[in-house]
């Protein structure tokens, strides 16, 4: 079995592994979004499990009846599977930590607590700019880590949380170093690969998982590239490709385009960030998660700099066009890709919007698929 | 005929006659400047305000004359600027305290509006004629299909079609949604680099069913972001305010709250004394500033009082005695043709839950410090907490007033006020047993979600209605 199929196995088992854990005794944190720290989670003693779904129409549907229905499917999703009972993990858990930075998430944190699951939320001011939020949100951290304690009965000692930073960071630093491979031409692995590794990555163990990245990096390092070196090379950006959403990446790649590199907010390591290990570690967290990673869409001020941020992409990883994958009735993003589509038509940057709820039925996929291809031919001809 | 019909609009809204050798002629051009023609004028004063609107009631026309000063003014808001004035912005939902501190504190050096609100009920409810507005912002940046709010395409289309000129500060409060901030980032960077704008926000993390007026920290928080957020608009424009003039607000704001909650009494009176629609729009003076003043406004409210209250006493009314009534969450005269149907059909549907005061909102704010009672005055506001406490204050509110049932709803657009609705009818029903019904649409705009489109629903709705209450 190669190093992918064995982590998409370990991810796959991921829900039996907790249970078998649970039963042992370990108390078992879902969480929801970028904000919430998993060192934290790490530290406490207790397992970590991102909710992070997506891809599948019914589950956005079965929480019609509790939500308006022009909210963020993948938000849906997170307590969607839950209500058509076809999620493992939910059941289990002894806390969710769900960040609040934007409605569809706090209305999400709503239906959790309705629902009587346990739930805590992490405020997340999208205000940054401000001390004033800066410090709401440290303390929102710190009010986080009391609950941990309580869950766990254990303490988050400066020790147990130093050793679970280093352990992330080996992780973050080794598919840093996988996802600079991707610089090259071609690409030894591409996005529709690179995403689910991100995603393997959330459901494995750190210590079991840094041996197998190491073995993979050194794979790709002497691997060929399973794309022609004609292939267009694109970004995704966007939102969040959710845990299972794996229709467009992969339909891109079979059109003949590499995604050479992404940019989203949610469901993958932002591996450039490392978090420091000296001095206060809980300042340390907030700094990294808060301050120092690329603002999400939903921040303020926060396009400018992402707009940057993608030119900054497109020269380093060569990019020839960049793909707007973005979820329905997610408004901030609408926002944001008329402002990126018009600064990408300035520097002469093809842009593609590609927008989904999830719906991937074979009508659904035919117009999706044409136009896919047809922006890659479109690519292709520009740069020839 | 035009000079006519230009007349006829402004008495019809109020205007005595010796007002019309000034507004007469800021009338005309100020309709022009927003695209309105005689055609329309014409609509307003044969259909739309003879329809919808208590026109034989001197506090109704005196109400509709208060919105079409201040939308004037609004079209003056580039002279203001020229003259120096400083333009101060700002969006729903905001406490008006600020920004009439501003304009108590220097009523010649500043400027201060919410200006897609006065457009949007002015161009909607008394013309129809929001539409080329939300087709100019869907041309320009702002898709169609995502459901974006009306407010903020407006907003946007009125800077772009040079309604409204860029402000000196445009102090946004994202407490509710997100959309309504970042179009203010939308706009500055991608129409108008000269669109200043300063947020304030507070993150939905408050557990169901927390009273969040009373969670100290929270209240301390709100208070602390206000304050830093008045602060740098004080700054920005060169204008100190003290605190006694927030004070002085709060006063006010407070005077103008008993008023209408005297109004709300009466429009739960049976039966029903007038329609809706007719006196909606004096909810608006609690929580949108008028560069013009509140003064004229609460002249028209104490005028309108007294007209309803001889109805009520002479138990004249628009529907019959004992008809079912419905509490809405929110009745926008926009789209004023939902509470005209309810009512054609035999069920009242008086008041906004959104704008009724619970009885913990008319007390005395519990701090003296004005930033500290603004915050908790917010905290204790039904749409501004998570839906365990409004839920707590929509059944207070159903009580109060005693009222039939309630409609949630018709806030599609809207990802905070609007996406709660089928889970706060979930709450409210099984507290109260009331029947509670749900109609999805969108109550500043009515292009998708027609009376055609609706009155179905509604009409099932209020036959439930009438056979529950038969």
């Amino acid at each position: 079995m190669s190093i992918l199929g064995e982590l998409a196995q370990i991810a796959r088992t991921r829900p039996e592994q907790l249970k078998e854990q649970k039963k042992k005794g370990a108390k078992i944190v879902g969480y929801i979004g970028r904000f919430v720290p998993e060192e934290l989670i790490y530290a406490s003693g207790a397992l970590p499990y991102l909710l992070c779904r997506g891809g599948q129409p019914e589950p956005p549907d079965a929480v019609i009846p509790y939500m308006l229905r022009f909210m963020s499917p993948y938000s849906r999703s997170q307590i969607g599977y839950h209500l058509l009972g076809i999620d493992p993990v939910i059941p289990m858990l002894d806390l969710t930590v769900v960040q609040c930075s934007d409605c569809h998430e706090s209305r999400l944190a709503d239906l959790f607590e309705y629902f009587k699951l346990p739930t805590v939320r992490l405020g997340i001011p999208p205000d940054w700019g401000k001390s004033l939020s800066r410090d709401y949100y440290y303390k929102g951290l710190a009010q986080l880590t009391e609950k941990l304690e309580a869950l766990t009965d254990n303490i988050v000692s400066d020790q147990k949380l130093k050793e679970s930073t280093d352990s992330l960071n080996k992780i973050r630093d080794i598919l840093s170093k996988i996802n600079l491979l991707r610089i090259n031409h071609p690409p030894p692995i591409g996005g529709a690969e690179f995403i689910r590794l991100n995603h393997y990555s959330f459901y494995s163990d750190p210590g079991n998982l840094l041996p197998k990245l190491n073995d993979l990096y050194g794979e790709l390092q002497k691997g060929s590239s399973p794309f022609p070196k004609e292939a267009p090379r694109l970004l995704l950006a966007g939102h969040v490709v959710g845990v299972g959403d794996y229709v467009v990446p992969r339909l891109i790649e079979e059109s003949g385009g590499v995604i050479a590199a992404e940019f989203l907010d949610e469901g993958t390591r932002h591996c450039e960030w490392n978090v420091k290990t000296d001095g206060d570690l809980m300042t340390n967290l907030g700094e990294t998660y808060y301050l120092e990673r690329t603002p999400p869409s939903v921040f303020q001020p926060a396009w400018k700099e992402r707009v940057e941020s993608i030119k900054n992409l497109i020269r380093d990883f060569n990019i020839d066009g960049v793909i707007w994958y973005q979820l329905s009735f997610e408004e901030v993003y609408d926002l944001e890709c008329s402002i990126i589509s018009k600064a990408l038509n300035e520097i002469n940057i093809p842009f593609l919007k590609l927008e989904s709820s999830y719906e991937y039925s074979r009508e659904a996929m035919g117009p999706l698929t044409t136009r896919v291809e047809s922006f890659i031919e479109t690519v292709k001809q520009l740069r020839s | 005929m035009a000079k006519d019909i230009y007349e006829d609009f402004l008495r019809l809204t109020g205007f005595e006659e010796d007002e019309m050798p000034k507004y007469l002629p800021e009338w005309r051009k100020a309709s022009a400047k927003l695209g309105l023609t005689e055609e329309d004028v014409k609509f307003a004063v044969k259909e739309q305000l003879p329809t919808y609107f208590a026109i034989e009631l001197e506090g109704i026309r005196k109400l509709l004359g208060c919105f079409i000063k201040e939308t004037i003014d609004l079209t003056r808001a580039s002279e203001y600027k020229e003259r120096g004035a400083k333009i101060v912005y700002g969006i729903l939902p905001a406490i008006l305290h600020f920004y009439y501190a501003l304009k108590l504190t220097a009523p010649d050096k500043v400027f201060v509006s919410f200006p897609d609100i006065f457009l949007t009920f002015i161009l909607n409810s008394f013309f129809h004629k929001l539409a080329p507005y939300l087709e100019e912002a869907e041309r320009t940046g702002i898709p169609y299909g995502c459901r974006h709010c009306a407010l903020n395409k407006t907003r946007y289309a009125a800077r772009r079609l040079g309604v409204i000129p860029s402000p000196d500060i445009n102090w946004i409060w994202g407490f509710i949604c997100d959309e309504a901030p970042k179009t203010d980032e939308f706009i500055n960077i991608y129409h108008d680099p000269e669109w200043k704008t300063y947020i304030t926000r507070l993150p939905h993390d408050q557990p169901l069913g927390t009273v969040e007026d009373e969670v100290i920290s929270r209240v301390e928080y709100l208070a602390a972001q206000m304050k830093d957020g008045f602060e740098f608009v004080q700054n920005e424009i060169g204008i100190k305010v003290s605190e006694e003039k927030i004070n002085e607000v709060i006063v006010i704001w407070q005077r103008y709250a008993a008023k209408l909650a005297e109004l709300a009494q009466l429009m739960a009176a049976d039966p029903q004394p007038v329609g809706a629609v007719s006196v909606r729009l004096f909810w608006e003076g609690l929580f949108t500033p008028f560069n013009t003043g509140i003064e004229a406004m609460e002249e028209a409210l104490d005028i309108a009082i007294k007209e309803i209250k001889q109805r009520v006493a002479s138990k004249e009314g628009i529907l019959p005695e004992g008809a079912p009534k419905l509490l809405i969450y929110s009745l926008h005269p926009t789209v004023p043709w939902v509470a005209k149907t309810f009512e054609e059909n035999g069920v009242g549907i008086p008041l906004s839950e959104f704008f009724l005061l619970t009885k913990k909102q008319l007390m005395p704010p519990t701090f003296k410090d004005p930033y500290m009672a603004a915050a908790e005055g917010w905290l204790r506001t039904s749409g501004m907490v998570n839906p365990g406490y409004q839920s707590e204050q929509i059944c207070e509110k159903l009580e109060t007033h005693k009222f039939d049932g309630m409609v949630f709803g018709l806030m599609d657009f809207d990802r905070w006020l609007g996406s709660s609705h089928r889970l706060l009818a979930r709450m409210v029903e099984e507290k109260t047993k009331l029947p509670v019904f749900y109609i999805e649409g969108d109550n500043w705009d009515d292009r998708d979600y027609s009376l055609e489109a609706l009155r179905t629903r509604i009409e099932s709705i209020c036959e439930i209605m009438k056979m529950r209450k038969a």
